[in-house]
């Protein structure tokens, strides 16, 4: 028998449940992709996966969705406690029946946290972008209609800032309204019809209006959302917070009464009601006016979709002369001082109002909706005290970079290729970048000290160094998040979301967080090693980078392992710490003191040289080389020793002084000769010449290194040796610069180390 | 002027290219054919410094590829298989942008841009932004950036393929006509027709391996008498006989 082809269009079950399988499916691939990788021996590491981009951890996954749901869950109670107090003060505890105004109030918060989630959740994605699936979709013989029913599902249900915002209140709303605890299994049955809601609405915006803007209108509306969604996030979250919610519950008050009649209104009346047929009688009402919302929207959309999902408007109109004659125009003078790279940046960022919203207008809302709405007090005290105008400004600006010069390689993105061809290190290119936002986000601090200096006028020294603690730090910053950027940055991915490796953008705010306890210390001393510090990791990580850039669009071989900076400031540090360690088990008796720097030393040597033998490190520093000539580095010493005898005669007297000899005989005695004499050149000449000195001489000319690593060498010291412990610093890397192995450094170093000690015996 | 020197690239236990020789002299249009996942961007990638090698080296002008990259680019040219640009720029610019990163001073760059886009018929949508180009355009545009700073070498990855008709003749005489200048070709490609009429010589790739190389002739005479070049490399390309026919 020939049975005609029967199947027709695929029901809206079937294909709700394929999408949402495929949504997941795809999901899941992305994560198992993301753990594979990590396991490099793996039998499936040789096969070729779907995205071959070097994928970001799943922090976000583990740590971060528990730790949104508390902090959710916590703001909804107390904005319900909040609306509670403000519209009806009767007594709450005594009954669960909700007074008509604080349903309505209610019914104000669930629209709210709605509206903010369904605004972040636009913001998310790429407006402009075409949507991949529905075009591929429609091509699939199932009807429109059954196609964007099944859309608004599978959006209902897979929407992780939606089900956050209102899952969590809901489930407060059914606590308090006695449901205990089947509170989340109600809040969670509650939150479904917002969702659908708030994927109908998502879907209107995304797929309707598409078809109706220019890609162009489209990409400033999506600006515009971001904002929007940051302030309605404020307004959302500015209810839970005690005391300053004022605006908001005053709006909430004023609500009309048939908010309660809406769905977030029945949402809350249907959670409400105790009596069961009642109870009953609110859900069905919220379900048919659920469907209505539904049915009406998705009859708009089918409307919309008759003549096909794809418009001729989303293509850029061409502009004829007059765009033309502009493009021409700019081409001027004015520019010409800039490079190509940097020109090109700055036309992107005229043009994409949505990257400039982005980079430099949402730091401004984030941290100034944080000053108005936290109880810190900053906002106050900022204009009276300079180190914390200057912490704010510095914050802004590190907010700014991440957003920005940490994302260099991402505005790149699949045009990344073309640097490629260009005759010029990548590293010259990230160069320019790195200093054209160091100079755009100084504006922050620019104008915030302008403002200062009209608010208050009297200049004092330490207005001008909390200005210049601001000003040094944003350049320094600036190339401290193109280099990590460098690394915790996927251009090839397809996600939007997925393009920046979380870890490494926590790790440049810790960072910058550190450099702004650097602003607000009051110690001048403490800033100044605070300064070098960020100075030398920001070349530390420059040179990471650098050695990285060859390597960025090869899916998966690493840079061979050379000696770097950085491998010398992680030795200082476990140096540092081994000997702490030590001397806070045995005390500071002289023994303890010798025993304790050379097992620090002694550990810290024997572990880089095994982790260097372990990784076939290139380029580790050698005693002993093919030219020693030990003659220099005891020349060295001596020169040293002689600038520093000159700094102790002139220095000699001071109270400062004598309490830092005080110290040194007290704890050390007769101790500190086998200490600075043996001990302190074999160790720290590995550290701070070898490594830190050789690692910086593979990037940066003789005297940069010579410099910045006398620099650290001198702040790890203590405060009245700082200038003597420089000018050794210098000699011994110079002579290190010339041999080519350590034992002149280290010659050097004890040379200084036993005069030095020979002139303190002889002041004595 | 392009030399290959055993280039190896393996991603994980995957052999992707395996030890690859291979000479292109100065002034020779080479044809490197082979089916799909047969290697052939791989090793163009690896000759762009894009790719690292695994193993052996890749010489282009006696420069290495990879640690003399940015050299290397001073006499190459280069079109990806899927040329993707800039956000928000046109068409104009972004070659603008390009000859300047050559070096060029900006009249310069101006005046070779002007040049270009009317070689390559782009005059139409110079001001549209190059995102919404069609595939064509794309590729046309990807080739002016490859020609912009006048190389010696010009390295190309599936240039026709996506063109009109009478954009891919087009760019067909413009690849000859750079041949004849003494520039130097190396471009993969699967279309059989469009090697056999501007190749001087071909190699075919398969499974990562190199398994034949020489001219038209040469190819027929060895694999396929009389045959043609499809002939040839469906031959070469078959399982059993990829080892046969190696020389």
């Amino acid at each position: 028998m020939n049975q005609p082809d029967v199947r027709g269009a695929a029901p809206l079950g079937l294909s709700t449940t394929l999408l949402i399988r495929l949504r997941l499916r795809r999901l899941l691939n992305l994560m198992r992709a993301a753990s594979i990788r990590k396991k490099k021996n793996s039998a499936e590491a040789g096969k070729r996966s779907g995205n071959p981009g070097k994928q970001s951890s799943n922090v976000v996954l583990y740590v971060f969705l528990p730790l949104m749901l508390f902090v959710f869950g916590s703001v909804a109670r107390n904005a319900v406690v909040n609306l509670h107090e403000a519209l009806d003060p009767g007594g709450f505890w005594r009954t669960v029946e909700f007074a008509a105004p604080f349903t309505v109030g209610l019914a104000f918060l669930l629209l709210v946290m709605w509206f903010a989630s369904l605004l972040v959740n636009i913001a998310s994605g790429e407006l402009a972008k075409p949507d991949w699936d529905l075009e591929w979709l429609v091509t699939l013989p199932i009807r429109a209609e059954t196609l964007l029913w099944a859309r608004v599902m599978e959006r209902s249900v897979v929407n992780p800032s939606g089900f956050m915002a209102l899952a969590p209140a809901c489930t407060v709303i059914a606590w308090y309204s006695a449901h205990h605890w089947t509170a989340p299994l109600f809040g969670v049955l509650a939150a479904w019809p917002l969702l659908l809601l708030a994927a109908l609405a998502r879907t209107i915006v995304d797929t309707g209006l598409r078809l109706r803007m220019r890609a162009e209108q489209l990409r400033n509306l999506h600006a515009v959302i971001s904002v929007l969604s940051i302030v309605s996030m404020y307004l959302a979250m500015s209810l839970g917070i005690t005391g300053k919610a004022s605006f908001m519950l005053g709006v909430a008050a004023n609500m009309p009464a048939a908010l309660a009649w809406t769905p977030m209104g029945l949402v809350v009346q249907a959670l409400n009601e105790r009596d069961t047929l009642q109870a009953l009688g609110w859900w069905l009402a919220l379900a048919a006016e659920t469907f209505a919302l539904l049915w009406l929207g998705i009859g708009w959309l089918q409307h919309r979709l008759r003549n096909g999902v794809v418009s001729g408007g989303s293509r850029d109109a061409v502009r004829a002369a007059a765009a033309a004659a502009a493009g021409a125009a700019t081409e001027s003078s004015a520019s010409a001082r800039i490079g190509a790279v940097q020109r090109r940046e700055l036309t992107l960022l005229s043009r994409d109002r949505n990257f400039l919203v982005q980079s430099l207008v949402l730091p401004l809302l984030i941290v100034g909706g944080q000053l108005l709405l936290g109880n810190s007090g900053v906002a106050s005290s900022m204009w009276r005290d300079p180190n914390v105008l200057a912490s704010v400004a510095f914050g802004l600006a590190a907010y700014s970079l991440s957003m920005s010069a940490f994302q260099t390689l991402n505005t790149e993105g699949h045009a990344l290729w073309l640097l490629y061809t260009f005759p010029r290190p990548i590293e010259s290119v990230l160069k320019d970048k790195a200093a054209l936002w160091g100079v755009l986000t100084l504006a922050y601090p620019v104008v915030l000290f302008c403002v200062g200096l009209v608010v208050t006028p009297q200049v004092s020294w330490k207005f001008a160094s909390a200005a210049l603690t601001a000003f040094l730090g944003i350049p320094i910053y600036a190339f401290i998040a193109v280099a990590l950027g460098v690394f915790g940055s996927n251009p090839l991915e397809q996600q939007q979301n997925q393009r920046v490796k979380p870890e490494y953008l926590y790790l440049y705010m810790g960072l910058a967080g550190l450099y702004i306890y650097a602003v607000v210390t009051p110690h001048p001393f403490q800033r100044l090693i605070f300064m070098v510090l960020s100075l030398l990791l920001s070349f530390a990580l420059w040179q990471k980078a650098r050695d990285r850039l060859p390597y960025l669009l090869d899916p998966d071989v690493a840079p061979p392992p050379r000696v770097s900076t950085s491998d010398g400031l992680i030795a200082a540090m476990v140096f540092f710490v081994v000997q702490a360690v030590f001397v806070a088990i045995g005390g500071t008796s002289g023994a303890t003191l010798l025993v304790a720097f050379a097992a620090a030393g002694a550990f810290t040597y024997g572990m880089m040289r095994y982790v260097y033998a372990r990784t076939g490190t290139q380029g580790v520093p050698q005693i002993l080389g093919e030219r020693n000539l030990p003659l220099y580095g005891v020349a060295g010493g001596l020169a040293a020793a002689a600038i520093a005898s000159v700094y102790l005669m002139a220095m000699r007297g001071t109270p400062f002084m004598e309490e830092a000899q005080r110290a040194a005989y007290d704890g050390l005695g007769w101790w500190l000769i086998p200490l600075a004499v043996i001990g302190a050149p074999l160790f720290e000449e590995f550290i701070f010449r070898g490594l830190i000195f050789g690692g910086l001489l593979r990037s940066f000319g003789l005297w940069p290194a010579a410099l910045a690593s006398s620099a650290i060498f001198a702040c790890l010291h203590p405060p009245i040796a700082m200038l003597p412990v420089f000018c050794l610093g210098v000699a011994a890397a110079l002579t290190y610069a010339r041999t080519r192995s350590l034992l002149a450094p280290m010659l050097a170093h004890a040379t200084y180390n036993a005069s030095i000690v020979a002139v303190q015996v002889f002041l004595r | 002027m392009i030399e290959l020197q055993g280039l190896t690239r393996r991603y994980g236990d995957f052999t992707a290219v395996k030890p690859l020789d291979l000479t292109v002299a100065r002034g020779e249009m080479f044809g490197f054919l082979g089916p799909n996942g047969a290697g052939k961007t791989t090793t163009i990638r690896m000759l762009m410094g894009i790719l690292v090698p695994s193993g052996g080296r890749g010489l282009i002008s006696g420069l290495d590829c990879h640690a003399q990259r940015a050299d290397v680019q001073r006499h190459v040219g280069y079109l990806p298989d899927n040329p993707m640009f800039y956000d928000f720029l046109r068409g104009r610019e972004i070659l603008q942008f390009v000859a300047e990163m050559h070096g060029l001073p900006r009249t310069e760059a101006a005046a070779r841009t002007r040049g270009l886009l009317g070689d390559f018929g782009l005059e139409e949508v110079v001001d549209e932004f190059a995102v919404n180009y069609s595939m064509g355009m794309k590729k046309k545009l990807g080739l002016a950036c490859a020609l912009i700073h006048d190389p010696e070498v010009l390295i190309l990855d599936e240039p026709i393929n996506g063109l009109d008709p009478r954009a891919a003749r087009d760019v067909q005489d413009r690849l000859k006509q750079a041949a004849a200048s003494g520039k130097t070709i190396f471009m993969s490609t699967h279309l059989l027709d469009m090697a056999e009429r501007v190749c001087t010589r071909i190699g075919i790739i398969h499974r990562g391996e190199l398994v034949t190389t020489g001219t038209l002739a040469e190819l027929r005479e060895r694999v396929v008498p009389g045959g043609s070049l499809e002939e040839v490399f469906l031959r070469v390309t078959e399982e059993s006989a990829a080892q046969a026919v190696t020389p």
